[in-house]
């Protein structure tokens, strides 16, 4: 990872053009060929600084309209046998262990599940719940995006 | 070539089964090659022209907002994360979630059905920043300690962000760490 590489992901925040040949615009404006650039990509993929390249979707545009945070309290010397298995399921984009707060937030096991109601949301949870034998949990179903609510002018 | 004029920017757009296809491999893996729609017209099954203009539609209608990389966060400096979830009095959650959106660290930040309503994601080059962006906002919007579970991030099981369109519960996917 060198400067270059930071101008082009930084040029490819926003997103490629819809153009016939995307990359090429984009590698211009930094001073690359068309081929050096894509070689850079490649290589940001494969060692993973590019986690993902494709289209970024509104998960309620495809019909997924309910989307929640469910925090288990798995014992500790499950938690690796259980993230495991509750990442591998498709419906879950993100699972995390994360430290607990003694008397106050005993989650230590945390998933984000998309789903097309809350309905589903429940039952494939209480469904997991019988499978890994653990029925602390809480569901935190999202209300809204918090993001899009505007930022005041001063940056800090 | 005419394309099914199903999507408008007013209206939740009515995806048919093609544009279904063409967003579950849209966002898997984008061709890093000179002319990726070629590729993918190949891989799709459509005549490349379609495909684009599926794709403009699928673009004009907001149902893709970017074709673009997600950065690994934690490849690039930013090693320490964590989950915060703030205890905010109902009229105050916007006042909360225009403090917290000014810093360039927060990643995803939700309103959620629960006692503790606020939660975002914080990244950061080290723990004292962090310590310092979460103080800053605890200090600007008026909480308590006692209203705001920090929750750090101890181990990464699993991020891998591409929806699913169009199974059921039960297929197992291969889990990105």
């Amino acid at each position: 990872m060198d400067k270059i590489d930071e101008s082009l992901l930084s040029e490819l925040k926003q997103g490629i053009p819809l153009t016939p040949q995307p990359f090429n615009s984009i590698a211009s404006k930094i001073g690359l060929t068309p081929d050096e650039a894509l070689a850079r990509l490649v290589k940001l993929k494969e060692t993973g600084v590019i986690r993902r390249f494709g289209a970024c979707i509104k998960p309620n545009d495809v019909g997924l309209n309910a989307n929640a945070v469910i925090a288990w309290n798995v014992p500790a010397d499950r938690v690796n046998e259980v993230g495991h298995y509750l990442g591998s399921f498709r419906e879950i984009t993100h699972c995390y262990e994360r430290q607990t707060i003694p008397e106050r937030w005993p989650y230590n096991l945390y998933m984000v599940m998309h789903a097309q109601e809350r309905e589903a949301i429940e039952q494939i949870t209480k469904l997991l719940s019988e499978t890994i034998g653990v029925d602390d949990y809480v569901i935190l179903y999202s209300k809204r995006d918090l993001k899009k609510v505007a930022i005041k002018e001063n940056q800090p | 070539m005419t394309i099914k004029s199903t999507l408008s920017p007013d209206a939740k757009p009515q995806l048919d089964e093609t544009d279904k296809r063409i967003l579950q491999i849209l966002q898997e893996s984008f061709p890093l090659v000179e002319n990726p729609w070629k590729e993918l017209s190949c891989k799709i099954g459509l005549p490349e022209n379609e495909l684009v203009s599926r794709i403009e539609h699928l673009c004009s209608a907001g149902v893709i907002q970017k074709i673009a990389p997600t950065v690994d966060s934690s490849k690039v400096g930013y090693t320490c994360a964590t989950l915060v979830a703030l205890r905010v009095p109902e009229e105050k959650v916007d006042k909360v979630a225009a403090v917290i959106n000014q810093y360039r660290n927060i990643s995803h930040n939700y309103e959620r059905e629960h006692d503790y309503n606020v939660w975002f994601t914080l990244v950061t080059q080290s723990q004292e920043e962090l310590t310092r962006i979460l103080n800053e906002i605890i200090q600007k919007t008026g909480l308590r300690q006692s209203d705001v579970l920090n929750l750090p991030t101890a181990q990464r099981f699993k991020i891998n962000v591409n929806f699913q369109l169009t199974t059921v519960l039960g297929e197992k996917s291969h889990g990105q760490n």
